[in-house]
């Protein structure tokens, strides 16, 4: 008899693997991103990082400038 | 404007048949996904709308959905997440310039998922149950060291320590070697990573053929029962993350 009730299905874990992939697994470009205020680059940093800071952020309810992003060269 | 590249793609029959996939799945923040061809395989990419938005874990699952879905048509390399170009013609030079490990690569997870394993132990009971089998080795450290100076205490402590380490080493490194024994019928590609956290031991990713899947999922529940003790989270399949093995040029 097949047990394919034995794969974990509880929703938290589910996300927490796929979030774990997504972010941290598969090919990787280095697009390089460069975070910048009012045209001065201030960090250097992929998209990662950035949405582990935000949510962090948030979760500190800071108040935050909205950077801009832009590909550098 | 700049790309967000979601996965490499050894793409269906025609150019026709891939954008008629692609035209049915939205892609991040419901931008259109479209492919871009390099001799046999191609990258599929959308306009990099979150660029001007904060990131959000919603895209980070919006994204995974969409390699979720190709992955059920298509034999496909996931790209991470925070993965942009400046351009089309840029997304298209990564092809050209990394072809022949993305070919590879796509050779290798073709008709395969990935499962990933996660075994926990009641860490307090786990080391009780290491210690036990360890201590007629403690017997003699006690009688190798009779002085009961700080030092030799000290001394005896660190010992005991080392010999609790690698006995827990042991015990992992066993029960590893139990699994994949028990699995190679199946003959997945697999990876460990040991001791992630005290109550983590195991954390393992498997690449299954596809075929192979009832078989393999067989092969976990019997080894649960053979391990009441401990405590399996059994993930998958998933699209071919964890076996992605392409240094970019």
């Amino acid at each position: 008899m097949i047990q394919e009730n034995i794969i974990d299905k509880s929703k938290d874990f589910t996300l927490l693997e796929l979030l774990d992939r997504v972010l941290n697994k598969g090919v990787v470009i280095s697009g390089d991103i460069v975070i910048s205020i009012a045209d001065v680059d201030l960090v250097y940093v992929g998209l990662k990082i950035l949405l582990t800071s935000v949510e962090t952020m948030q979760q500190r309810q800071l108040m935050m400038v909205k950077p801009n992003r832009n590909i550098s060269n | 404007m700049e790309k967000l590249i979601y996965a490499i793609v050894q793409p269906l029959t025609d150019v026709y048949a891939i954008n008629l996939l692609l035209s049915g799945i939205p892609g991040v923040s419901e931008t259109n996904l479209y492919a871009l061809f390099y001799n046999d395989i191609a990258v599929v990419v959308s306009d990099g709308v979150i660029l001007n938005e904060f990131v959000k874990k919603e895209m980070a699952i919006d994204f995974a959905r969409v390699i979720e879905s190709l992955s059920q048509q298509l034999t496909l390399l996931p790209v991470r997440f925070d993965s942009l170009l400046p351009s089309d013609a840029e997304a298209t030079r990564l092809l050209s310039q990394n072809y022949t490990a993305f070919r590879n690569n796509l050779d290798n997870v073709k008709n395969k998922f990935e499962f990933g394993l996660k075994v926990l132990w009641d860490y307090e009971k786990g080391i009780e149950k290491v210690k036990i089998n360890m201590e007629s080795a403690n017997e003699n450290t006690n009688n190798c060291i009779t002085s009961s100076s700080i030092h030799a205490n000290y001394l005896l402590k660190k010992i005991k320590e080392n010999k609790l380490d690698n006995a827990l080493r042991d015990y992992i490194e066993q029960l590893k070697k139990e699994f994949v024994h028990d699995i190679a019928i199946i003959n997945p590609e697999y990876n460990f990573n040991k001791m992630i956290t005290a109550n983590l031991i195991l954390d393992g990713v498997f690449l299954v053929d596809k075929s192979k899947k009832y078989e393999f999922i067989q092969a976990v529940g019997n080894f649960k029962k053979n391990h009441t003790e401990l405590h399996f989270l059994l993930t998958g399949p998933w699209p071919p993350y964890s076996f992605v093995v392409c240094p970019m040029v």
